[in-house]
């Protein structure tokens, strides 16, 4: 199974990569004469209602969705694994005030939040990893505090500590590597999440600015030719299924390996 | 009493976290482009309109203003009213608050049975060919976006079969069982595999500690055991989790409520800020805190009551 | 009776109720919300198309958009066309009140002179409304209207009961259930979800409205309206997107339906910012345009390609005018005469145009534009273009009245109130013209007069006209005589529901 789950995630890479070369089409070129074609020799994926090519936009596609899964996961995890160690680590009023940050931050809609940073900052992806930034650290935080209060009595903490390592020290050379494994498992997870909010995101009108070619976006857009045209959200939305279903493979996989360690 | 005291404090502790998110979404709105007054008149309203209702409203006042005035409010129970509709914040929130409410609620108790049964027998036939399947079905499940498979749900089963209503939420309780099912089915379909992941995982954990076994060496049976001590330590971070999921389903609400056209609070929210109605983003942004807040203390409480040794 | 027959009577009456109910209440799904009450606060569709079943004008439309006696029963203009005397009928509000010429007065003179009217525009000319006797109403303007008859028809100039604003004052009458003279009044609205409407028994029109009572939901969402329409839930969808007209169409039980209507689609460049400024550059935007292809990609040949800056479905239509030819060769020529091959521009839109927008943007790039597409929500495309903040927009807009004054003030002139539909578009002759077409009333001199505003709005490329959409709804089949005037009025009153 892991090993399926890295197959896929590989394989996008490098759809994603090679995009230029395994497109057939321009995927903004717009062709009046074959609006809304079903699949076939000229256009393996049909095209959509401007005369686009959707299986070239499918491939270029890739890129958008593995940079947006593969970025915007990276603040919430800088931040909550930061917080959420220093807060483990400490604990005492440190632990206190990041606890109220996260009673702060998770009652917050995360779709007010979006709507509204979208709307002050204006579309785009980078507004989205922002809102993201802003809620998306708490499970991070959660994790590695749990296991920063664990391991701040392990043997080695305390044994560095009388040989009097700084606690900045210990953080990173210890504290830090150790607590990966629960964190990489729901990172996995993370990404797929990521990536499926981010076509919500596109489904309510919020995604990112034509004519960019995004999966989410793409499937939303299809949606009105969900009988005559299918195949506008049939391969996009397949593409987002098999590039999730990777990454969940992956974190599976991985949890499964953790767990035969310990 | 202790456990009334814990509910005091945390609900004192309530307060600071409902006002730091009413700050934050005000500083939001205030921030947010965007002239609500024109949405409200319409298109070929007449500047000197705007500017009155602009200044009916106190639009255009500094923001310290409008914040103290609306903290004011707050406190003797007055949420504001809408700028579109003219009526009371809480009006509008009555009307909507309890359809999401039915919807999520709903949503648990489709997904709470499959949850557990899924995660049990998985879990006792791991690696067993039933086990890869149902992992197999979750992941695709967590992987399909909700907003697809809800329009093919309302295609297929209510209007190719005609088995359920595609929209609304139905005037009698039996009638909103029926108008809701499709919605919280959809949303069911991704929040199973996330839970069942977890529970498996916890039930995994636990069924090969230590206490297991020498429950098994002192004769116990692999049922009574897992009844009582696998199941029960395995709940709690799925607990967790679930709280979370909440917390999340309320906001996320709105994807299906926009599809099954389902009057919810999601809607209203997004809707809100697209019409700049800050008063009603506002309310309803509490509300939403709130109600998260008592899920949490719910599931501490509960939490709690599964394993004492975790009571505050 | 006897008590054990008044009960199987009263629940015979209970279930004839129901059954009734569910027969007797059309469904109307649309993606316009109705937001508030007071028929001349708002001019937002939705309000529109609930205003016009509430409030009873003085004047009606017919079938045949002929004006006909509303509220009154008849009306004399006098020689110089400044007064106009109007006999109301006898007729009664939702509440058994009587209609008087009193409210007619204070009806008109709030939505003329109430700094609240948020569409004063086609009353502008008045001086003053006076009730001359319990049933004669008479208006005097300052200037002649030419279509003064036409604008007493419009959504806002519904005749409100002037006793009750006095008794709950303007907020309290308007809150949810006001008095009405339409052929309706609210039963139940739920804010933000739908609003129920039962039949007015007061409603002047004998035996009018035959359909007992009107739900309009609000549904935002196109996919949930079309699947609702298809599962029987609804009877009326609004709007049917272009691409589901003939999927919905084929379906059982329910047929589309493409209205006339007023509505025209048109690309804004701004005036007042580089570079459509320039007149050539706004001739070259235009000659990019394939605006026959455009059309066609879009509403799949359901629209009718645009030719002047008026909509063709108004009076005084100019059906001799063109917007300069498509031939990119010949506009990029003109790019590079003016040195500006490559100059970049921004397009703003909301997320309904992204189509239109990608085909835009496609074509101008052709010519050599660089063109970047913003999309924004309706809020902040408002406060955009209000404070003159795009440089290029495309979005519709519509008349109430198939007289183009109102247009004209709204779209082309910019010392009328809307800047030109904020595209800053300024021609001191446009807005004499304007002026002076309303005065007219010689229907000839009129054609005139508004045949050259169109012929100098299109030589200058005020705007780039697209096409002229008709309405596109869904009717289901069992619904009879029901149609949206190009006024956004439904004909309700007309309409009944067969049974099945």
């Amino acid at each position: 199974m892991f090993v399926i789950g890295v197959a896929l995630v590989l394989i996008w890479g490098l759809i994603a990569a090679a995009a230029p070369l395994l497109a057939t089409h321009d995927p903004y070129a717009i062709d009046f004469a074959a609006i809304l074609k079903a699949p076939g020799a000229e256009h393996w994926f049909g095209t959509d209602n401007v005369g686009r090519d959707t299986y070239s936009r499918v491939v270029y596609g890739a890129r958008l969705a593995l940079y947006i899964g593969l970025l915007g996961v990276v603040a919430p995890l800088v931040i909550g694994m930061t917080i959420g160690l220093v807060a483990g680590y400490f604990g005492g009023w440190v632990d206190t005030v990041a606890m109220r940050l996260v009673d702060i931050t998770v009652p917050f809609p995360f779709f007010v939040l979006v709507l509204s940073i979208v709307a002050v900052l204006g579309p785009g992806i980078e507004n989205y990893f922002i809102a993201l930034a802003l809620v998306g650290w708490v499970g991070y935080a959660r994790l590695a505090r749990a296991e920063a209060l664990v391991l701040r009595q392990s043997e080695f903490v305390l044994a560095a500590r009388t040989m009097g390592f700084s606690h900045g020290y210990i953080l990173l050379r210890h504290v830090l590597p150790n607590s990966l494994s629960p964190i990489v498992v729901y990172l996995m997870t993370d990404v797929t999440l990521v990536i499926l909010f981010g076509a919500a995101l596109g489904f309510l009108g919020m995604g990112v600015s034509p004519p960019a070619a995004e999966w989410g976006v793409m499937i939303a857009e299809g949606q009105t030719y969900i009988s005559t045209a299918w195949w506008i959200s049939f391969f996009p939305g397949l593409a987002m299924v098999l590039i999730g279903v990777g990454f969940a493979l992956i974190g599976d996989g991985l949890a499964r390996m953790l767990r035969i360690e310990r | 009493m202790n456990t009334l005291r814990f509910i005091a404090f945390r609900l004192l502790q309530a307060i600071p976290v409902l006002l730091g998110v009413s700050i934050i979404t005000f500083i939001l709105m205030a921030a947010t482009p965007g002239d609500p007054v024109r949405l409200l008149v319409g298109d070929r309203a007449s500047p000197e309109t705007i500017a009155l209702v602009r200044d009916r409203y106190g639009l255009d006042d500094p923001i310290l203003f409008q914040y103290f005035t609306y903290v004011k409010n707050l406190i003797v129970g007055d949420l504001g009213a809408s700028l579109r509709y003219r009526v009371p914040v809480s009006q509008l929130i009555a009307q909507h608050y309890p359809v999401t409410l039915f919807l999520v609620i709903y949503t648990i108790v489709l997904t709470l049975p499959p949850v557990v049964f899924l995660a049990v027998w998985s879990a006792k036939r791991q690696n067993g060919p039933a086990d890869q399947v149902i992992r197999m079905l979750g992941v695709l499940g967590l992987a399909v976006p909700v907003f697809w498979l809800a329009l093919l749900f309302a295609r297929f089963f209510g209007v190719t079969l005609g088995w359920f209503p595609v929209s609304g939420f139905g005037e009698t309780v039996p009638d909103h069982f029926m108008h809701l099912f499709l919605p919280a089915l959809s949303t069911a379909i991704w929040v199973v595999p996330i839970l069942v992941r977890t529970l498996r995982s916890a039930l995994l954990d636990e069924m090969n500690r230590d206490y297991v076994l020498t429950g098994h060496s002192k004769g116990l049976g692999e049922r009574q055991i897992f009844r009582t001590h696998v199941f029960p330590n395995s709940v709690l971070p799925t607990l967790n989790l679930f709280a979370v999921i909440v917390a999340y389903l309320l906001g996320g609400s709105v994807i299906v409520e926009t599809v099954y056209a389902v009057p919810g609070m999601g809607k209203l929210m997004v809707d809100s800020i697209l019409a700049r109605d800050y008063f009603v983003v506002q309310g309803a942004t509490l509300v939403f805190a709130l109600t998260t807040i008592l899920v949490m203390l719910a599931v501490d409480l509960l939490s709690a009551l599964i394993d004492p040794r975790v009571a505050p | 009776m006897t008590t054990d027959k008044i009960i199987p009577a009263a629940m015979a009456l209970m279930l004839s109720a129901t059954v009734l109910s569910a027969q007797d209440t059309i469904r109307i799904a649309s993606p316009n919300k109705v937001t508030v009450l007071d028929p001349i606060v708002s001019a937002a569709g939705g309000n529109i198309e609930a205003y016009g079943q509430l409030y009873a004008r003085l004047l009606l439309k017919g079938p045949d958009g002929a004006l006909q006696p509303g509220l009154a029963e008849s009306w004399e203009v006098s020689e110089d066309g400044l007064t106009y005397t109007f006999e109301l009928r006898d007729a009664k509000f939702s509440d058994g009140s009587a209609i008087t010429a009193e409210d007619a007065a204070f009806s008109l003179t709030r939505v003329s002179k109430d700094e609240k009217s948020a569409y004063p525009a086609g009353f502008a000319p008045i001086k003053e409304v006076s009730a001359v006797d319990e049933d004669t109403v008479q208006i005097t303007l300052e200037h002649a209207s030419a279509p003064m008859l036409s604008n007493l028809e419009i959504f806002n100039a519904g005749i409100v009961s002037k006793d009750d604003v006095d008794e709950r004052g303007e907020e309290g009458a308007f809150a949810s259930d006001p008095v009405t003279s339409g052929p309706y009044m609210v039963k139940e609205w739920k804010p933000n979800d739908r609003i129920t409407l039962t039949a007015n028994p007061h409603y002047w029109r004998e035996g009018l409205p035959k359909i007992q009572n009107v739900e309009l939901i609000e549904v935002s969402d196109d996919n949930a309206r079309a699947t609702m329409a298809m599962a029987g839930e609804i009877d009326v969808n609004r709007y049917v997107p272009w691409a589901q007209v003939e999927e919905v169409n084929n379906t059982d039980g329910v047929s589309v339906a493409l209205e006339p209507s007023t509505m025209l689609y048109l690309v804004l460049p701004n005036h007042d910012k580089a570079p459509f400024d320039n007149l050539t550059v706004r001739k070259a935007a235009a000659m990019a345009l394939d605006r026959e292809a455009i059309t066609n990609a879009v509403t799949l040949g359901k629209a009718e390609v645009a030719n002047s800056t008026f909509s063709n479905a108004l009076n005084f239509h100019d059906a001799n005018l063109q917007p300069p030819a498509y031939d990119p060769a010949a506009a990029r020529k003109l790019l590079e005469d003016e040195g500006l091959v490559g100059t970049e521009i921004t397009m703003m839109i909301t997320p309904t145009f992204e189509q239109l927008a990608t085909l835009l943007k496609a074509q101008w790039d052709a010519v050599g534009f660089k063109t970047t597409v913003e999309r924004v929500d309706a809020g902040l495309w408002w406060s955009n273009m209000a404070k003159g903040e795009y440089q290029v927009t495309v979005n519709w807009y519509y008349n109430e009245t198939e007289d183009p004054d109102l247009a004209v003030r709204w779209a082309l002139c910019d010392t009328c109130g809307s800047q030109s539909y904020y595209t800053n578009y300024h021609n001191e002759e446009v807005n004499k013209l304007t002026d002076e077409a309303l005065r007219e009333r010689d229907e000839a001199k009129r054609a005139e007069l508004y045949s050259k505003i169109q012929q100098i709005t299109l030589d200058e490329l005020a705007q780039i006209p697209l096409y002229y959409a008709p309405f596109s709804i869904a009717y289901a089949d069992r619904v009879k005589g029901l149609t949206l005037t190009p006024a956004l009025q439904w004909t309700l009153e007309d309409a009944e529901l067969t049974p099945e």
